[in-house]
């Protein structure tokens, strides 16, 4: 299958003294409809490959390109509209606005886009909560909700916008194991059902097991793919 | 476009929400400084509006008087015209005091429209009563035309100003001078003049502390004719236009047609207008320190604001957010406190001017208040200034804001 992300001979190195090499030289294709894990030691740059992928940061060698165009030349401004258009971010901590409700926190991605109407908007964000077994918790804050509820409406809030890839930096690393094989399934559907890329960066080796392809990463180098 | 706005706006209002206190001090920064701004600003513009009204309605727009600014062009010069030609040591005839032909400075005057022209003459007499002696400048008027440039009757105590045309040998005075040769209302005085002595009788007292009038008093054209020898001679032509800050143009072009010196009301009080200035300029540098001490809270604000949302901008940034929008929340920040802090600013400025507007201050046995500018003007200057000073002081954080590196955050937080 074409790939929806080609990373060709990605490097990047920190400008510190001495430079710190965070990625080396790495080539890797993200598939469509499946679920990529990337796995390895801390510190092995795992989360600084998930940030380039995610156009995040900016590589010191080498390109990533999205559906076949090198993201180098995209300014920050086009790189913002991309990301909100077909990427979703999860993280550890569910890093939901504090002061927004979970309907709010969803709504976010979709009022930035601004392609609905006011209805359309509230209407689909519910439609993600539903989806997450979130409905009657639209209207509580996030210090209202229990870990793993955060997590879903951090999830639901990466997929607001339809996004085609997913992108989760260590997403099951704060959830006991009941709320992280939740999390596993609920990133399963959206590769296998729904046809998008998921890259999930996770030192869990049940998320790993769970994975349609595993990245295996070693001093920034990727060791082996399985 | 509109649902990016408001989800800005929604932002910016949460982040203020969530920090009370520093939002309350940062409106009550804005809302003093405008409040004070306005209330000192209604004060000095409403005194400096209060004297130059007294200015323009106590005498004519434009003197025209029978001085010349510089001597007239010998004859030879008039016909060498273009020559380098120096004349000296020549003698010139005495000329009659008055204005020539002022018949048609009055015509040409009279051809501005909504103008009012009153010929006068001005002279000097000295006034005896019993053993007392004062000198008195007196301007002969016609008191129907020149109550219509020169708001005399408001400015007298006793008497009326139309006296003048009934009584025979009328005369108004201030009631200083009155008092110094102890004379009232209705006595009679003697008037020396080169042309002899004559009885006048005191019609009209200026009331006390009318320093324009000084040591002058009025009598009827006619009668300051007959009094200085002077038959038929004008020496004073005052003028009155609809637009009295255009004077300064039309007494020029008046002077340049005629020759004769037309002096307009700001030349006249070129010294005090200078001092308006001068005070003006002291008065706003005052009040804008005051408002810029007041966009310091509302930088600080912000820029704490910017601190603690740290994480929060890296999560944006994440979801799609470009730095201009995140720019734009933190700047929206600081519009939100200058327009609360605006608009209480503006109540507190109305409350002020109420209580310095109820103020009295007697001088002179008479009760004055406080003149005060309420105008809008200063209300809009006050909260645009306001406004500006917010934007400055909210972009220089916000500039901060936007140029968070997301992937610092996210590395520290994970």
């Amino acid at each position: 299958m074409t790939p929806l992300m080609e990373a060709r001979a990605l490097t990047r190195i920190l400008p510190t003294d001495p430079p710190v090499t965070l990625v080396h030289n790495v080539d890797l294709d993200i598939i469509p409809g499946r679920f990529h894990a990337v796995i390895g030691p801390s510190g092995c740059g795992k989360s600084s490959l998930l940030y380039l992928l995610g156009l995040l940061d900016r590589p010191t060698s080498g390109s990533v390109s999205f559906r076949g165009d090198d993201m180098s030349d995209l300014d920050g401004d086009q790189r913002a509209l991309l990301r909100l258009e077909q990427f979703g971010f999860v993280f550890q901590f569910h890093f939901l606005l504090p002061e927004f409700t979970a309907l709010e926190n969803v709504l976010i991605p979709i009022r930035r886009l601004g392609q609905l109407r006011g209805s359309e908007m509230a209407d689909q964000a519910l439609a993600m909560l539903d989806e997450l077994g979130l409905a009657g918790q639209s209207g509580k804050t996030p210090d209202r909700m229990s870990g793993g509820e955060r997590q879903r409406v951090a999830i639901a809030r990466a997929l607001a916008n339809n996004p085609s890839i997913v992108l989760g930096d260590e997403p099951t690393g704060n959830l006991d194991s009941e709320n992280s094989a939740h999390v596993i399934e609920i990133f399963q559907q959206i590769a296998h059902d729904q046809g998008r890329a998921v890259v999930c960066v996770t030192h869990d080796l049940t998320v790993a097991a769970a994975a349609d392809t595993r990245i295996h990463m070693l001093d920034g180098a990727i060791e082996r793919v399985d | 476009m509109f649902a990016r706005a408001s989800l800005i706006l929604g932002i910016a209002v949460k982040h203020l929400a969530k920090r009370k206190r520093q939002t309350a001090v940062a409106i009550a920064g804005v809302s003093i400084g405008v409040g004070f701004f306005l209330a000192v600003s209604a004060m000095m513009i409403g005194s400096q509006n209060d004297f130059i009204e007294r200015l323009i309605s106590s005498a004519p727009h434009i003197i025209i008087s029978d001085e010349i600014r510089s001597p007239r062009p010998q004859p030879a010069v008039r016909a060498l015209a273009g020559s380098v030609v120096e004349i000296h040591g020549y003698k010139t005839r005495n000329e009659v005091r008055g204005i020539k032909d002022w018949q048609e400075i009055v015509q040409a005057a009279n051809a501005i429209p909504g103008s009012i022209v009153a010929p006068s003459l001005s002279g000097a007499v000295t006034l005896r009563v019993g053993g007392r002696e004062e000198p008195l400048g007196i301007i002969g008027v016609d008191p129907s035309v020149e109550e219509k440039i020169e708001n005399v009757q408001d400015n007298m105590s006793a008497g009326s100003f139309h006296e003048l045309e009934t009584t025979e040998g009328g005369v108004i005075v201030t009631e200083e001078l009155a008092q110094r040769l102890g004379v009232r209302l209705g006595d009679t005085v003697g008037a020396t003049s080169r042309a002899g002595t004559r009885s006048l009788k005191i019609v009209g007292l200026f009331a006390r502390g009318r320093g324009q009038f000084g040591n002058s008093g009025y009598v009827l054209l006619r009668e300051a004719q007959s009094l200085t020898g002077q038959p038929f001679i004008i020496n004073r032509i005052g003028v009155s236009i609809p637009d009295p800050y255009a004077a300064e143009t039309v007494a020029a072009d008046l002077e340049s047609r005629f020759g004769y010196k037309a002096q307009s009301w700001q030349e006249r009080s070129a010294d005090f207008m200078t001092l308006l200035l001068t005070r003006n300029v002291i008065m706003y540098s005052v009040i804008s320190a005051m408002l810029l001490v007041a966009s310091f809270g509302i930088y600080t604000a912000v820029s704490n604001s910017v601190v603690d949302k740290r994480r929060d901008i890296a999560i944006l940034r994440s979801i799609g957010f470009s730095q201009s929008d995140l720019q734009r929340v933190f700047v929206v920040e600081g519009l939100i406190l200058a327009l609360i802090g605006v608009v209480a600013g503006w109540a507190i400025g109305t409350l002020l001017m109420q209580i310095l507007g109820s103020l009295k201050f007697p001088i002179l046995g008479r009760v004055e208040h406080l003149p005060l500018d309420r105008s809008a003007r200063q209300f809009i200057i006050a909260g645009a200034s306001s406004l500006g000073a917010a934007a400055i002081a909210a972009w220089l954080p916000a500039r901060k804001a936007a140029r968070v590196d997301p992937v610092d955050i996210l590395r520290g937080a994970a």
